[in-house]
């Protein structure tokens, strides 16, 4: 009797399944495509680079060369925007840890040793994370005038073997 | 014994309650994740891409397919509509991720898990306890329609 009955609920589970796939392919058919054209990865760039653009277009961006020259300068502050267990694992040499919500929730605090003209880098944990974006206009609306926000984030200096420390 | 058997009613219509009340929960809780990945596809997609697991076909696939099973499965189930299966797709979607999510910490990638409901999620134990807790629940209303249907012993 309960086999019959698993057969029975399998096949509306296949035809449910069905429908689904039916409704998916026909809502988002150019997505399905590109991912079949292999051009996915280029396009979701482009999307990202074009969100960005529209919520902090005022935010100056960096590299990752560009990054690991202000670095070695040694004059500019890096911060790290990704959560404190995180950072506490890894994160580049120097950086402070300040997520968005550390800022909201205590930033008048945490910033107030800190000369708003000092030259700052932000960065989170890969290319397709907004916290650095975040931070870098929650530290502009401060009074920080040079900020920068570091697209590549933590994967892309780690995977360089620049400069890491663990938790101080 | 009258009052055993009153007790017994009581108790299994309390069950009763509970489980309906965990099936529409259930169901709630996958048309709002769906809904979620469903207007938010670039978003998903990063999330989906971000695991490293699928070639690009498979992922365009994903995002297609993923959104409207879990709102299809779960608008049906809080509607009593072939809820066995739809409990049976569920639990299938939950193993798959249970699977994903095991895989990613082992690979040690720090990434949003994209599972986190109303607020954002890394990979890690609290995502896999969630998602091990679903399963548990889906499977148990799974099996109390089944027994519903199966003759007493």
């Amino acid at each position: 009797m309960f086999r019959r009955l698993l057969a029975q609920d399998l096949t509306w589970g296949i035809l449910i399944l069905a429908l689904a796939l039916g409704l998916g392919l026909q809502s988002h058919w150019p997505l399905v495509r590109l991912g079949f054209k292999g051009e996915l990865a280029s396009r979701l760039d482009e999307w990202r680079d074009q969100y960005r653009q529209a919520e902090f277009g005022e935010i100056q961006t960096v590299n990752l060369k560009q990054a690991y020259a202000l670095h070695r300068q040694g004059q500019t502050l890096f911060i790290d925007a990704r959560p404190r267990s995180e950072f506490r694992e890894l994160h580049i040499a120097g950086a402070i840890n300040l997520s968005p919500e550390d800022l909201q929730d205590s930033g008048d605090q945490r910033l107030s040793g800190i000369d708003r003209q000092c030259q700052i880098v932000v960065y989170c944990g890969q290319q397709n994370c907004d916290a650095s974006f975040e931070v870098a206009e929650l530290l502009q609306a401060q009074g920080f005038s040079q900020v920068m926000a570091f697209t590549g984030g933590f994967r892309a200096w780690d995977e360089a073997g620049y400069p890491v420390d663990i938790a101080p | 014994m009258p009052g055993m058997r009153l007790g017994t009613r009581l108790t299994l219509r309390r069950k009763d309650w509970l489980a309906a009340f965990l099936r529409l929960a259930l169901g709630a809780a996958f048309v709002y994740a769906g809904i979620w990945k469903h207007f938010y596809p670039y978003q998903f997609t990063e999330t989906v891409m971000a695991y490293q697991l699928l070639p690009q076909p498979l992922v365009g696939l994903s995002v297609a397919l993923v959104p409207w099973l879990e709102m299809v499965s779960g608008a049906l189930l809080i509607l009593g509509v072939k809820p066995r299966s739809c409990l049976l797709l569920i639990q299938a979607v939950l193993v798959i991720f249970l699977v994903i999510l095991a895989i990613t910490m082992l690979r040690g990638l720090n990434i949003d898990c994209g599972c986190g409901l109303f607020s954002e999620r890394q990979v890690g134990l609290l995502a896999i306890l969630e998602d091990v807790l679903l399963l548990g629940l889906a499977a148990w209303l799974y099996w109390l329609e089944v027994q519903r249907l199966l003759p007493a012993r």
